[in-house]
């Protein structure tokens, strides 16, 4: 009953009921993973869903993951004690040259709302600053975002200096002028037009 | 008020247009097909002849004097009445075409059918305010009661206002029984009639007496006039507007001799003669300009106005028919017209109606509508506190200001695509006549029969039923 109250009111939007729900499973003797999974990631599942269908706009899919990682704060001392991990770690930025960050703060919400531990170094990030950081984190993925096509080779450059790396770090792209031949002509491994599509590409890349 | 008298005239030139519609008033009178008419103006003491009728200027001035500048409009459901020349532009579809496009371009006859199409898109629609006496004129039906299977359509199938007909005066009478069998015997506008006059300066017998008929019970009444330029009338828009708004000025006169205070609206237009054929040409920059002083001549007159609506030659969902449509409906909107007949649906000349034109017309009746919407300047509205909040580095998307308001800020079309490439790449159908193919599906699966009395369901069909017969006795 709990962990659905959870579910809905990510759902609904309503951060406040999300974190008393959050307490009162765990008061109640929920176990953790249950409530992460089912209720918060589950809800965010179905977040993405309802955005990609059209149903959800924008802010509200953003409340919701606001919503989530209220939820989420009042999980992490239990989640810290090993009883769940993040699905996978994902280093994200806006390239080199480039100032825009709306498309970028999406995907980054909607990531963590499905479970990834996400590293988000903002805008106008260095090919250096994602290499350094990715390796210091662990990271499996990298993710670029550019809206300017000026800056789009900035993706080609990080993208080829990872690949020398040697460090099995997959990258990802998007943004307003990218698209899939583009990410197969510089090499990425992958590309999404919107957010929960994304969040689905990271899931197959590390299935 | 929010003003949407965007585009202004010269008031010089409008008294203009007036005085020089009292002079071909009081030089060549005005023809009218009507014993009737003719002996309501004789016993007034008009000069006559034949069935030309002259007006002096106080004869209009007078008849000007007495027309309302607001009415308001009784619907099935009182929470769809609408109030003309209240400040709202009152939207209608298609009116008169005999046929019907398909999505192949295949010209039919329009049937009953369609009628009945058309009413429960009439009913399911976010923008139309009330209905057409006849969306298509059926041709499966017999003419001379095609008008009862239209009315009975237009008050089952949705609670909007409905028209009147004016096919003839009979047409007219039972338009009016049928009114008094759902609301009684009252003087409450309970329907709006067009009143189509012939040009250059004429009134036929069926316009002039259902004008009469409506006018007696003190019904609204559109009282419309319209030159085919350089064909019914002269080429120019200026010799155009005075021909026409001398017709329309007669047709109110007669109205307010009848009964002074009968609702009116006033309307006339202007429409190319295509030189090479002599055909009738919709849509181009000289309706446009008709449209845009129709409105002002209307202010002057203190009298809600009329415009030509979503009109376009082509004959398909292309970038004619929308340019065409957008040009006449929103030259009509800015410049403050109350009232626009053939606002969905209409194609080729108001030939030939469709359903799935009917559907992208909507997209832009309801753009429109929202455009009209004055713009909000509440505190809530300039978020002052915010906007010093987030200051120069702020995201407004994950604001509750936005949140709050991001599904009613924006008008949000229904078939327009706002797709980014790939997503439009991927739509299936991609077409636009496919994808409004579509919605009409669903609307019409959505379509629910309005509530109605069963007695007055059978009281209305025990009457059309015997009207019927009667007519079909008589032929």
């Amino acid at each position: 009953m709990t962990v659905k109250a959870i579910f809905d009111a990510v759902i609904n939007l309503d951060e406040e009921t999300v974190k008393n729900q959050t307490q009162a499973a765990l008061d109640a003797g929920t176990d953790v993973n249950t409530i992460l999974n089912e209720g918060l990631i589950g809800a965010m599942d179905e977040v993405g869903e309802l955005f990609s269908a059209g149903d959800l706009f924008v802010p509200e899919m953003l409340m919701a993951a606001e919503a989530m990682k209220a939820g989420l704060a009042i999980l992490k001392p239990f989640l810290a004690e090993g009883q769940s991990r993040s699905k996978g770690i994902v280093v994200i930025g806006t390239v080199k040259g480039d100032l825009h960050d709306i498309g970028k703060n999406l995907v980054s919400m909607m990531m963590e709302g499905a479970g990834f531990e996400v590293i988000d170094l903002g805008v106008d990030v260095s090919t250096e600053d994602f290499l350094k950081t990715a390796e210091e984190k662990n990271a499996q993925v990298i993710a670029l975002s550019a809206l300017l096509t000026t800056t789009m080779p900035s993706m080609e450059s990080t993208i080829k200096a990872v690949k020398e790396a040697g460090l099995g770090i997959r990258t990802i792209i998007g943004g307003a002028p990218v698209t899939q031949t583009f990410a197969d002509q510089i090499g990425a491994d992958g590309f999404s037009s919107d957010a929960p599509g994304a969040v689905k590409l990271v899931k197959q890349l590390l299935a | 008020m929010f003003n949407r008298a965007l585009i202004n005239f010269d008031k010089s030139i409008l008294n203009q247009i007036h005085v020089r519609s009292l002079e071909l008033l009081s030089d060549c009178g005005v023809r009218f097909f009507s014993e009737k008419a003719v002996e309501i103006f004789r016993t007034r003491g008009f000069r006559v002849s034949g069935q030309t009728v002259f007006f002096k200027e106080k004869d209009i001035v007078d008849a000007l004097q007495t027309v309302p500048s607001q009415f308001t409009i009784k619907a099935r459901n009182p929470e769809k009445n609408i109030c003309i020349g209240g400040g709202d532009y009152m939207m209608a579809p298609g009116y008169g075409p005999p046929f019907m496009i398909e999505t192949s371009g295949e010209m039919r006859n329009a049937t009953l059918k369609d009628v009945h199409t058309f009413c429960k898109l009439v009913q399911t629609s976010k923008y139309l305010d009330f209905n057409s006496s006849i969306v298509v004129q059926p041709n499966d039906v017999a003419a001379e009661t095609a008008h009862l299977d239209i009315l009975l359509a237009t008050i089952l199938l949705t609670d909007k206002p409905i028209m009147g007909s004016t096919s003839s005066e009979i047409a007219a009478r039972d338009s009016l029984k049928l009114a008094e069998i759902i609301w009684g015997n009252t003087s409450d506008p309970l329907m709006i009639s067009l009143v189509d006059s012939l040009s250059p300066l004429q009134y036929s017998e069926e316009s002039a007496e259902s004008l009469i008929v409506y006018a007696t019970a003190g019904q609204p009444v559109i009282v419309h006039s319209s030159c085919s330029m350089g064909s019914t009338g002269p080429i120019t828009i200026a010799g155009s507007l005075v021909v026409s708004n001398a017709t329309t000025l007669a047709g109110i006169c007669l109205s307010q001799l009848i009964n002074p205070g009968t609702p009116i609206v006033y309307g006339l237009g202007g429409s190319p003669t295509e030189m090479r054929t002599g055909g009738y040409v919709n849509a181009s920059p000289e309706d446009v300009k008709h449209t845009a002083i129709v409105t002002a001549l209307g202010r002057y007159y203190g009298i809600p106005c009329r415009s030509q609506g979503a009109l376009t030659e082509s004959f398909c969902l292309d970038y004619q028919a929308g340019m065409e449509s957008a040009m006449m409906m929103t030259t009509a909107a800015l410049s403050g017209a109350d009232v626009s007949l053939h606002t969905c649906g209409t194609y080729g000349s108001m030939l030939a109606m469709s359903f799935e034109k009917f559907i992208a017309d909507e997209d832009l009746c309801g753009a429109l509508k929202k455009l009209m919407k004055p713009v909000e300047f509440s505190e809530e509205a300039f978020a002052m506190d915010l906007i010093k909040e987030l200051g120069t580095t702020g995201n407004y998307l994950m604001q509750k200001h936005t949140v709050k308001r991001c599904r009613t800020e924006f008008y949000e079309p229904a078939l327009s695509t706002r797709a980014i490439h790939t997503k439009w790449q991927q739509m299936e159908p991609r077409e636009m006549d496919k994808r409004a193919g579509q919605i009409l599906e669903n609307r019409l699966l959505d379509y629910k029969e309005p509530d109605i009395d069963p007695q007055l369901e059978r009281d209305l069909k025990t009457f059309i039923d015997q009207r019927k017969e009667r007519m079909s006795g008589v032929s």
